[in-house]
């Protein structure tokens, strides 16, 4: 397949092309025992203990932005959904649906950085398959991911567990990813260097554990921001959160930009952060952690857990109010002045 | 505007300050409206209401451009998108406002050629680009979005486009103030006036409505300090009976505002009277395009036929723009009215007050 080809329907269609695509492009990159048999199904071995299953699609516009591409987007963000279940991440599929014509230049960079994202990630992309639709029937390609890991022995987080005391500990900046994808779109011409967060979480998840720390809530805060997420443990716990406003760390040029949006940051999506909620004692240990991780060292404890207003989130402003932070409704539109 | 001079204006220590002073010398029981929608989310947004004693209460005015769209406006808008060959162009927010029957929203996703634009320069653009299409403009805003509204048509015209159209529900901020101190029942002590606004009118602007009504003015900025500042000078204004028009945006607003702006804004519209979603009709309160440049009106280039439709029963949306009910008043607040499902513009728009209510408290 030549660079300068772009994708048929026949590339979809089973046949020799179909293969050629597979043989030539995808199995080369992401070479692994179980998808070089080309079996329907992959068969793994798999360690004793409880499984963490999860799926994800992603549909992102547009497919290249700074920093990253749909590929390591879909990887790092089922990785990422594992790792949140206290879980080693091990196996990943992947389900591309491609627009026929996607220039077959584009398609392979998105292989490669799947392929690099799997490595950085240490997981096996072992199964898959590939779809192309006619012109117009897909937006350039979708990526379905799903994976499996293996939860960590003891280990027991989830949203439902966050108990009055807890400090709830942030791995980075939020609001990265969508504001680097904003800023990607068609007729937004700012000029900056926002980069995308995406990034595999699992490494810092395995150092938090392996220090026998007790993680009540681990959570990454995609789609709907840290507000949103925080709203839904606040609910599955019944428990308060209280976040206070001049710890959050948010790039400068973030900032900038949700001022002039009008965007909260609280709400835009992020692909390499989480939080983490902690028992005070253990909070300063598992920040120390975080923060020694590449991808960690803006982290900062943000806010608590309290017994006030259960199942409601609210924000200690830097000017010393108090305002209750939502779970988003819907998408933030751009204000008009 | 640099962001460390953004970070002055929040300073904790400062802030604090302010409203300790602000409730050490406000006494008398206050209503102060924010004019603005932009002060309205500010104003929630850094907890501001909750640092002021509770005889102060602050209401939320008809300073959403949005919110104040009148129903047929936004059938106007729909009813462009229903046409073939057309792109509605629109800012973001009015997508999801309901006119009498459905949203922009609802026809971009029935198959509708709607797309949001982030200045009416990119609908130009969009025109010129598609020769074959016929590319409408919602133009919604106030003083300070009508002069590049104006600007949009002026380059329409330096390139002989004509497949580039406005539909004008614009409104001007002056008049709606002297409506509302006309409405009965209306009790307000105070306003604090919009910044963006102001830097186009100048103080000016607003000198008829205070030598008028008397009422105690302050022109403000976003930022906490800016919000503070105004409620401060607003209270002493109170306490000692002297009313005045104050300015405490300097860095921003002057005294004649921007006169380049304003001409070109003059050059391309008229003034006219317009209606108010929930308010009414208000004379000299909108501006619709001039003889000269008529043919960029879509209206007209179109011939629609609207019917009146009645506005949605028990919303109250018009009261609260009036601050003659708060939203927590309104018998369709949280229960038939919310974001997910709006009935009146004030809680659809991100700066309507029902929206920043149901979000932030």
């Amino acid at each position: 397949m030549k660079p300068d080809d772009t994708v048929l329907l026949d590339h979809g269609a089973g046949g020799k092309a179909s293969h050629a695509m597979f043989s030539e492009m995808i199995l080369p990159l992401f070479h692994n025992d179980q998808l070089a048999l080309q079996d329907d199904g992959a068969i793994c071995e798999m360690p004793a203990g409880r499984m963490a299953f999860s799926t994800d699609s992603y549909v992102v516009d547009p497919i290249f932005f700074n920093g990253g591409n749909i590929g390591d987007l879909a990887v790092n963000g089922t990785v990422n959904d594992i790792a949140m279940c206290g879980a080693q991440p091990l196996y990943i599929s992947a389900g591309l649906i491609i627009e026929e014509g996607l220039p077959i230049k584009d398609l392979r960079i998105i292989l490669e950085t799947m392929a690099q994202a799997a490595k950085n990630a240490g997981v096996k992309i072992v199964t898959g398959d590939t779809k192309v639709v006619p012109r117009g029937k897909a937006d350039k390609i979708f990526i379905n991911t799903s994976g499996v890991g293996i939860i960590f022995e003891g280990v027991n987080v989830s949203g439902s567990r966050a108990v009055p005391g807890d400090k709830i500990i942030l791995s980075g900046t939020i609001a990265d990813h969508g504001i680097a994808i904003l800023s990607a779109r068609e007729g937004l011409k700012f000029e900056s260097d926002l980069k995308t967060d995406s990034a595999p979480l699992n490494h810092m998840v395995k150092s938090i554990l392996d220090a026998g720390c007790d993680i009540h809530v681990l959570r990454d805060p995609t789609r709907g921001g840290l507000g949103t997420t925080l709203n839904e443990i606040a609910a599955g716990s019944h428990a308060g959160i209280t976040l206070f406003e001049s710890a959050l760390p948010v790039k400068g040029a973030v900032k900038g930009v949700c001022e002039l949006l009008g965007f909260d940051p609280l709400y835009i999506a992020n692909e390499g952060k989480l939080v983490a909620l902690v028992p005070e004692n253990h909070a300063a240990r598992v920040l120390e952690i975080i923060q020694a991780d590449q991808f960690g060292k803006d982290a900062a404890i943000i806010g608590e857990v309290t017994d006030r207003h259960p199942g409601k989130v609210f924000l200690e402003t830097a000017i010393g109010g108090r305002r209750m932070v939502d779970m988003l409704t819907g998408e933030q539109l751009p204000r008009i002045c | 505007m640099g962001l460390k001079y953004i970070e002055e204006f929040r300073d904790a220590s400062l802030a604090k300050d302010l409203a300790a002073s602000i409730r050490q010398k406000s006494k008398k029981p206050l209503r102060l409206m924010e004019v603005c929608g932009t002060h309205t989310m500010a104003i929630f947004r850094h907890g501001i209401r909750s640092v002021l004693p509770d005889n102060i209460t602050l209401l939320s005015g008809p300073g959403c451009p949005v919110c104040v769209t009148a129903q047929k406006d936004i059938d106007a808008f729909v009813a462009f998108s229903r046409l073939d060959d057309v792109i509605v162009t629109t800012f973001g927010d009015l997508m999801k406002v309901p006119g009498s029957g459905t949203t922009l929203s609802r026809q971009k996703a029935a198959g509708a050629d709607v797309r949001i634009v982030y200045s009416v320069f990119d609908a130009v653009t969009m025109a010129k680009e598609n020769p074959d299409k016929q590319v409408v403009f919602c133009a919604v805003g106030f003083e300070t979005t009508i002069p590049t509204i104006a600007a949009g048509i002026l380059m329409a015209a330096a390139q002989d486009l004509d497949n580039f159209f406005i539909h004008s529900a614009n409104k001007l901020t002056p008049p709606a103030l002297a409506a509302l101190m006309e409405t009965e029942g209306v009790e307000i002590d105070g306003f604090i006036l919009p910044g963006h606004v102001s830097v186009i009118t100048g103080i000016d602007a607003y000198r008829p409505v205070f030598e008028t009504y008397n009422i105690p003015s302050v022109i403000a900025g976003f930022e906490p300090i800016d919000i503070l500042q105004a409620i401060h000078l607003l209270v002493l204004q109170n306490e000692t009976g002297k009313p005045a028009l104050e300015n405490a945006y300097t860095r921003a607003v002057s005294t004649r505002g921007n006169p380049k702006a304003k001409a070109v804004m003059h050059q391309v519209f008229d003034v006219c009277g317009a209606a108010w979603r929930g308010i009414g009709f208000i004379a000299g309160s909108g501006m619709k395009l001039n003889q000269v440049f008529s043919s960029f009106d879509a209206g007209a280039g179109f011939n629609l036929d609207l019917p009146e439709v009645p506005e949605p029963k028990g919303c109250a949306c018009g009261d609260i723009l009036m601050g003659l009910k708060t939203p927590e008043a309104c018998a369709l607040y949280k229960k038939k009215c919310t974001p997910m499902t709006p009935v009146g513009p004030c809680m659809v728009s991100s700066e309507g007050a029902c929206a920043a209510y149901y979000k932030y408290t």
